[in-house]
């Protein structure tokens, strides 16, 4: 089963902060196999956070985070329909592309720890903090 | 050709040795478009689709997807940051970057 990995998680596995080192667990169990997917949309966040400098020296972290999760998936056409038909008042844009390529792709599971995500039909959010919810989810990965 | 000619060629490696046969089934459709494909850019249909199998199922090596693990372990940037300021940032960073667009 398949799960889209959000760009606060990628951000957070490079930050001393206190999802760190959930978030670096769930990048090793995608080095390992798990079916951790990304898209050019959540790495292009990433992209603009280290361009900006805003948190700090983040030099390289997305084309690091390139490699753990090529190939991408496609933000198709489809995608954005999806993402365009979405009722889900609590997310934003980009949000919606990412919810949009999860549906395009039949995956059901985002991780992130964006409560937004919450409001979105059809998609379930496992928060990297939550311990137990990561552990199932790589289980049945 | 003799020996002093040989000396003239250039050694030429394939970076991958294409050396397994798999043999798939298509519809006449999809086989249109991947011939209108190659055509259009100019390369075989395998070609095309060795390509597509490196963009479905990937070509980053173990080993060099441990190593940028590795290199994000190795950062270490003090910050604090919660998800709804961070697509904030993303946000204003792409005002930005369109801002510096219509400037020039």
């Amino acid at each position: 089963m398949s799960f889209l990995v959000d760009a606060n998680v990628i951000l957070y596995s490079a930050l001393v902060c206190e999802q760190r080192e959930a978030c670096l667990r769930i990048l090793e169990a995608i080095v390992h196999g798990a079916p951790g997917r990304t898209s050019p949309a959540v790495l292009e966040e990433v992209w603009h956070i280290e361009r900006s400098g805003r948190l700090g020296d983040l030099s390289g972290l997305t084309e690091r985070a390139h490699r753990i999760f090529s190939p991408l998936l496609p933000v198709t056409d489809e995608a954005f329909a999806h993402a365009l038909a979405l009722d889900a008042a609590s997310l934003g844009t980009n949000d919606r592309v990412h919810a949009g390529t999860c549906a395009a792709n039949g995956i059901g599971t985002i991780v992130s720890a964006d409560r937004g995500f919450d409001g979105a039909r059809g998609l379930r959010r496992v928060d990297p903090l939550n311990a137990r919810a990561v552990r199932r989810l790589l289980a049945a990965a | 050709m003799n020996a002093a000619d040989l000396t003239s060629y250039v050694p030429v490696y394939a970076l991958h040795m294409l050396n397994e046969r798999l043999q798939i089934l298509v519809s006449a459709e999809q086989r249109r478009r991947l011939e209108r494909e190659a055509s259009h850019r100019g390369v075989s249909v395998g070609s095309l689709i060795r390509e597509a199998i490196d963009a479905q199922v990937g070509a980053v090596a173990v080993s060099d997807r441990e190593r940028a693990l590795d290199e994000i372990r190795a950062m270490r940037v003090s910050a604090t940051v919660t998800p709804e300021e961070i697509n904030r940032m993303v946000e204003q960073e792409r005002d930005a970057a369109l801002s510096r667009g219509l400037d020039r």
